[in-house]
């Protein structure tokens, strides 16, 4: 028996018994659906997590602080093997960053030392709270940053703002003013607004003359210093899909090694004459940008040859997978329930089917029909109503999608729901085996039909 | 062509046997038109079924074509009557979701046939039957008389050995029960087709060759037969 044959008479009972077709595509349909948007969910929470996480953390590096590691035996990593005080164990030094940066894989890498928070004013007396970075400026790009406005010069004093930095400038009366007023009425919308909006507010910094502010809260007198005049020498680019809000809860000030010391100095309020110098040409923390996410343990292990801590963020990465790996397989499990249910009705349905049909299979017997055809021929339909289940899942999937998406769409962050097309496969192959698996009990019913019986019964 | 050895049938009901078939044994040759003839519960029926491999025998040999069938599995037998057997039954028996042509077709369908070489047999049969302007109808659409002629035109699609017809006159008016026959006997002569005609009707077993006469379930007569290949009730077997 061909298989068109087979398939065409297989599409005959399933035009002509509605009910059944109906009752069993419902079935599997909602089965499948569920499939098909349990593990969407759970790729689209997956990749705007992951997104999330890979721009607040940066997978591709690797941070670098002095100390621990496994000294090195020898050069494999490329370092220079006479003792020397730069490569002391345990030192970030100069000449180890230097090595760092020759290492393969290394796209970048530079100090990056947090210098604290502070105030930054401006010359018309507006005032934000940013954090300084200390770091070799000209290295921004090389991590990935893009100028907006501006760039980098060796010139002394100056500075890069972050987009964030030059938002929501406001001078410091009005702040006062709207900080006691949101402190009184803190869930007061309109003020709620008032204050947003003033955050995203934008100036031009671009060239501007800034001064570093620090208050002494030790003592109530709350003392202020403020720093030598500071030029603004580059305006940075908010990072891709970032919206001016988001960007304004990250004021960051880059400033090179040497202003940072300056900043200290200016701005300490303890006898700095008494504290250690730092040592020349050390540092506290390094940051390594790698080519590639799969090359960040080698990199490391190479750096840890130098006697120094690496550390990295891949396992955010690792802890996420895991849990949406968990999700998924727990939405999977939901999906395959929800058609074993399913599939009850098709085995109920087809079984019905089969015993109004006796007839019909007594008189195919009688003309030659065999088991296998009779039995190909209800696995054929059974498989068929499947496929037209998983199709109606697939479509009744987009749909709800949709919904979600429209759900979510004011109050989603950048989450966007979608279907990953290989969850359409998926879907329809456990739509298609719950269908044959459900047809196969009344398929080898059918097939062993008494012929003489069955058209004698009526 | 088809014969029948020594066969004995028994149904159990309950703790007892009722043997409904006595060591019955006859010969058909190619191409000959035999009627069955008895009345109800005479066994014609089940001699028919037995012969067709619908049923096996408690005892005996039923050999079509040199091959006896009781020896059969069910799948060989069914690949056996697909390719041996005809059937036409007295209720027609056409499936309802499929057209004219389509119920026609179908035993070849079974036998892997392409769909044109299919569609010109059953054309072809259709015409020989008189029907050839039904072809796309749906067996609904049908008179009693008009479906038998399609359940004929299906049993001779395969071109088989044999053709068993089980009371195929049954269902029809004297008028039609005439007509039909007349296509019987006509399909006899120009195909050479063997045919089995179970009856309970004088007036159609006397229009066969040769009618093997059943009673209480032995073979009692066989008008044409020479005297010692039917025995006699309760004789030798």
């Amino acid at each position: 028996m061909k298989i068109r044959d087979i398939s065409r008479m297989a599409w005959d009972q399933v035009k002509r018994r509605k009910v059944v077709t109906g009752l069993c595509m419902t079935g599997i349909s909602i089965g499948c659906a569920a499939i098909i948007v349990a593990l969407s969910i759970g790729q689209s929470a997956q990749v705007y997590v992951t997104d999330e996480v890979n721009r607040n953390f940066k997978m591709d590096e690797i941070i670098v602080s002095p100390g621990g590691g496994i000294p090195s035996q020898g050069n494999g990593s490329g370092a220079p093997a006479e003792s020397n005080d730069n490569l002391n164990p345990g030192k970030l030094t100069a000449q180890k960053l230097k090595i760092i940066q020759g290492l393969n894989h290394v796209v970048a890498a530079a100090p990056f030392e947090d210098a604290g928070y502070m105030q930054m004013l401006t010359i018309d007396n507006k005032i934000a709270d940013v954090q300084i970075k200390a770091t070799d400026l000209r290295m921004l790009t090389k991590f990935g940053h893009k100028f907006k406005q501006g760039g980098v010069t060796d010139l002394p004093g100056m500075v890069v703002l972050n987009y964030g930095a030059t938002l929501g400038l406001i001078d410091n009366e009005t702040r006062q003013k709207l900080y006691e007023r949101l402190g009184a009425e803190p869930f007061n919308q309109e003020l709620m607004d008032q204050y947003n909006s003033m955050s995203i507010l934008p100036t031009e910094m671009y060239r501007q003359q800034i001064q570093m502010q620090a208050t002494d809260y030790s003592n109530s007198a709350g003392n202020i210093k403020l720093s030598s005049p500071l030029q603004v020498g580059g305006i940075l680019a908010s990072p891709e899909g970032t919206d001016d809000l988001r960007a304004s809860y990250e004021k960051i000030v880059y400033v090179s090694l040497e202003t940072a010391a300056q900043l200290a100095k200016e701005l300490s309020f303890t006898d700095t004459s008494m504290t250690a110098e730092p040592e020349e040409d050390t540092y506290k923390s390094v940051t390594v940008k790698v080519d590639s996410v799969d090359q960040i343990k080698q990199v490391e292990a190479m750096i840890q040859k130098l006697s120094l801590s690496a550390s990295d963020n891949l396992y955010q990465q690792e802890q996420l997978k895991q849990t949406f790996d968990m999700m998924k397989m727990a939405a999977l499990g939901i999906g395959v329930f929800i058609l074993v249910i399913a599939s009850i009705s098709i085995i109920v349905a087809m079984t019905m089917s089969t015993h109004q049909r006796r007839r019909q299979i007594g008189i195919m017997k009688v003309l030659g029909a065999n088991m296998g055809q009779i039995r190909n021929m209800f696995i054929t339909e059974a498989a068929l109503l499947g496929l037209l289940g998983g199709v109606l899942g697939v479509v009744f999937s987009y749909l709800i999608i949709m919904g979600l998406n429209k759900l979510v769409g004011t109050a989603g962050d950048g989450l966007n729901f979608f279907i990953p097309l290989m969850t359409i496969p998926v879907g329809l192959a456990f739509a298609i085996m719950t269908g044959v698996l459900s047809g196969i009990y009344p398929a080898i019913s059918a097939s062993r039909t008494d012929a003489l019986t069955a058209i004698k019964r009526d | 062509m088809l014969r029948v050895e020594n066969i004995k049938h028994a149904f159990k009901t309950g703790n007892e046997w009722t043997t409904v078939l006595h060591d019955i044994s006859f010969e058909v040759k190619e191409g000959e038109m035999v009627a069955l003839l008895g009345s109800s519960g005479s066994g014609k029926s089940t001699l028919l079924n037995l012969m067709a491999g619908l049923m096996k025998p408690t005892e005996g040999h039923i050999y079509i074509a040199d091959h006896d069938i009781v020896q059969m599995g069910e799948n060989k037998l069914a690949e056996f009557r697909r390719k041996h057997i005809g059937f036409i039954f007295q209720a027609y028996e056409l499936i309802t979701s499929l057209t004219v042509r389509e119920n026609v077709e179908l035993p070849l369908v079974f036998q892997s046939v392409s769909p044109s070489v299919r569609k010109e047999k059953a054309l072809a049969l259709l015409e020989q039957v008189g029907i050839p302007d039904k072809a796309d109808l749906f067996p609904s659409q049908l008179s009693g008389g008009q479906q038998q002629r399609v359940s004929i035109a299906r049993s001779l699609i395969t071109e088989p050995s044999v053709i068993f017809a089980d009371e195929p006159t049954g269902n029809l008016d004297s008028k039609t029960e005439e007509e039909i026959i007349a296509i019987l006997l006509r399909l006899n002569q120009t195909m050479k087709t063997t045919f089995i005609v179970v009856t309970h009707e004088h007036e159609v077993a006397e229009q066969m060759q040769r009618t093997f006469s059943l009673r209480d379930g032995y073979l009692i007569h066989d008008l044409n037969s020479e005297p010692d290949t039917v025995p006699a009730p309760g004789g030798a077997g």
